[in-house]
């Protein structure tokens, strides 16, 4: 009919211009997506994150390979990744480099990971697993599915760390529509990923949270280590919002999974 | 030193009024108080709190009232830190410990709410836990069989208390009780959620207030599944799904948990909970604790991971049984 | 249904009418009563760790050697929030420790008692409590 014929020009023509908008978003620079705001007038981040790349296994480019435990086959191997690191191979000073790779060699003993131990930013926010963020005006949490592990950023009060801790202590602040979190007090414990790529506690992190679509971020990390780096370098990737109904986070509570492999020699025979 | 002389500054005071409590008419009567909302209207939890309290959970045995006065309960405070903070015995098993005077996780270092009841058990109207049902009675017996043939605590991780193996902890429940120390949370409220951060094991829960189910049976978890709304200006959130492992004072695993928050004054929170789990008690139980404002900030409580303590302990006892052998052998 | 009974033993502190979550029972079966110990030496550094605190400390023997200890201490949270941090307690500052050697026969105590050379207690007070219930 002739009208459906009309609506059908129109639909099409709509459709070529969305699609010619999106690729000229992406070559070129468009004006930044305006998330909703929070009550305080914030972009709101609140909702359910998580990243969908192979970071968690080695932050750099890596082909397949076979994982560290034969028994799990391809269960348990090594997908490929671009990598996310920006710029090519971490800038390790020599001697870090040979730890880096000592722990990559030993990696089933000293995985903080394995043993279920928090994991350290950001290794946090590219876990296989969710994370959630709960965000008023004076307190950002991410709550991290993986250990429970929690951050609190302080986006009012800005204090120093105390002391040192496995997720560092968060300082946070709005530049327009990216939220700017700095980083510091880490321990030395935590990896940056399953290859053993590795901080001291001299590790200064800053990162970036942009909303980029109504369920997508765009989440951008610079390290800073001047123990264990030549210079600061730069990881970023997208994060996805859990969009399906009812999305919660469910526990992994991961201590009574490595009880045996922890202080299981100290048993009683 | 400066750490030396820090002394605690936080707030304390007594219980204020709530719809069960009596109210102390020897007091002024207080300028009036409005109920502060978050933007979107709910009524505001937020802030860091502790329920440390010296009231014990079950009527003791030679109190019959339902509330001391405000001077005896001052006085039965009074008592107990004092008794926390005298120094113990030396070589009694109570020394083998630091002194937590020192380390200001006395009971009375840190703020608290003066609670005028004599139990934090408010129903049934005596105070104490209902008597068990018959199938509470036979799972109890069944599960201290399982434990002694477990063998000793010191057998084994699996042995040890699940606080000491890092895995819970009482505070967090739910329901929450507060332990010797560090009885600290954190709330913090959006328009979908309520956030309770405790702040020992850092344990979390994200209370959904939109409606939505709770879990599928089969998934089972050691906080259970939970949801709330909010009934005037009390929030109510109920709990179901706990694992068979979670067991708050002997309970199954259908537990039926139903915990109610209620904004009562500038500093406090009035928390009271109902336990409905007729296959350990032959009625529900209910108990009621106060909330107080205290300062923060929660720092990051990582148990697991430095638990160097547990490893030592079960080093120790293998130690001890290598040494018997040997003196054994040589006989 | 579930054919095994998973049992666990429940924490000290769910017993609250039993009476606080004071003496912790593990702390006897990690350390000898029957071996009290004193201990003179620096700091190197404190563990500001949970569940329990650190102290890494070098004992200098008479005859020059250095004895590595591990003294255990107690949370620190608390201290935190009255204003104590990781630069409180400098590094070579001298201690004097009376506490319980650990039973597997390593260098670990647990500090019943911290002070300085001077006397003084660390950290806070000594047998009186901090707070007034009545305020």
């Amino acid at each position: 009919m002739r009208n459906q014929y009309g609506r059908l020009i129109v639909r099409t023509a709509a459709v070529a211009l969305g699609l010619l908008l999106a690729v000229a978003t992406v070559t070129s620079q468009a004006p930044a997506y305006r998330a909703p705001r929070t009550a305080d007038g914030k972009p709101n981040f609140n909702g359910i994150w998580q990243a969908l790349n192979t970071a968690y296994w080695d932050v750099e480019a890596h082909a397949a390979a076979p994982g560290p435990v034969l028994d799990l086959g391809a269960s348990g191997a090594v997908p490929g990744g671009l990598g996310v690191v920006e710029g090519g191979p971490l800038p390790y000073k020599p001697e870090a480099l040979a730890k880096k790779q000592q722990n990559y060699a030993n990696r089933l003993k000293l995985d903080p990971e394995i043993k279920c131990y928090l994991p350290g930013v950001p290794r946090g926010v590219y876990m296989p697993f969710p994370f959630q963020i709960v965000q008023n005006q004076k307190y950002i949490m991410m709550i991290h599915e993986y250990a429970g592990a929690v951050r609190t950023i302080y986006m009012d009060d800005q204090t120093e760390a105390p002391a040192d801790s496995w997720m560092g202590w968060s300082n946070g602040r709005w530049e327009g529509e990216t939220l700017v979190v700095d980083t510091r007090g880490f321990n030395d414990q935590s990896w940056f990923d399953r290859a053993g790529n590795f901080h001291s506690d001299a590790l200064h992190v800053v990162e970036r949270f942009t909303a980029r679509s109504p369920d997508t971020l765009t989440y951008e990390a610079t390290i800073e280590d001047p123990s264990v780096f030549t210079r600061p370098w730069k990881m970023s990737m997208p994060l996805y919002r859990h969009v399906e109904k009812n999305a919660q986070l469910v526990e992994f509570r991961c201590v009574e999974f490595v009880e045996d492999l922890i202080y299981g020699h100290l048993r009683k025979q | 030193m400066t750490a030396a002389l820090l002394v605690p500054v936080l707030a304390q005071g007594p219980q204020a009024p709530s719809p069960t409590a009596r109210v102390d008419k020897t007091t002024a009567p207080a300028k009036a108080w409005k109920l502060p909302r978050t933007p979107d209207g709910q009524p505001d939890l937020q802030g860091f709190w502790t329920n440390t309290t010296y009231t014990p959970l079950e009527r003791p045995k030679n109190v019959t009232k339902e509330f001391y006065t405000r001077e005896e309960a001052i006085e039965i405070a009074k008592k107990a830190a004092a008794v926390e903070g005298e120094e113990t015995e030396p070589g009694t098993i109570a020394d083998v410990h630091y002194d937590f005077t020192q380390f200001g996780l006395d009971r009375s270092q840190g703020g608290f709410a003066l609670n005028l009841r004599t139990s934090l058990i408010v129903e049934p109207p005596d105070g104490r836990l209902p008597p068990l049902s018959a199938e509470g009675q036979k799972r109890a017996a069944e599960r201290a069989a399982a434990r002694k043939r477990m063998g000793a605590p010191t057998d084994a991780v699996q042995n040890q208390p699940l606080s000491v193996r890092c895995i819970i902890m009482d505070r967090a429940g739910p329901p929450m009780l507060p332990g010797a120390y560090n009885n600290n949370y954190q709330i913090v409220q959006t328009p979908g959620n309520v956030m309770i951060l405790v702040e020992m094991i850092h344990h979390v829960r994200i209370i959904p207030l939109d409606g939505r189910p709770r879990l599928p049976s089969n998934v089972r978890q050691w906080m259970g599944s939970y949801t709330g709304r909010w009934e005037g200006d009390t929030l109510v959130v109920e709990t179901t799904n706990f694992t068979d492992k979670t067991a708050f004072q002997g309970s199954s695993e259908n537990m039926h948990l139903t915990e109610r928050f209620t904004r009562v004054d500038e500093t406090t929170v009035l928390y009271k909970f109902t336990v409905d789990d007729p296959a350990t008690w032959t009625r529900p139980w209910s108990a009621e604790l106060p909330m107080k404002r205290t300062i923060g900030p929660l720092f990051e409580h990582a148990c697991h991971e430095a638990n160097y303590g547990l490893a030592n302990t079960l080093a120790g006892a293998r130690a001890e049984e290598k040494k018997a052998a040997e003196a054994a052998a040589k006989k | 249904m579930r054919t095994k009974l998973a049992v666990v033993v429940a924490g000290m502190g769910v017993m609250l009418g039993a009476g606080p979550l004071r003496a912790h029972h593990a702390f006897s079966a990690e350390f000898d009563v029957t071996k009290p110990m004193t201990l003179k030496g620096t700091l190197v550094k404190w563990e500001m760790v949970n569940p329990h605190s650190w102290f890494h400390i070098d004992e200098r023997k008479p005859d020059g050697t250095v004895v590595n200890w591990m003294i255990e201490g107690g949370s620190p949270n608390q201290l935190i929030r009255l204003g104590v941090t990781k630069n409180t307690l400098a590094i070579g500052t001298e201690l004097l420790i009376e506490g319980y050697l650990a039973k597997d026969g390593t260098n670990k105590a647990v500090g019943r008692n911290f002070t300085f050379t001077d006397g003084r207690r660390l950290f806070l007070g000594g047998s009186a409590p901090g707070g007034d219930p009545s305020k």
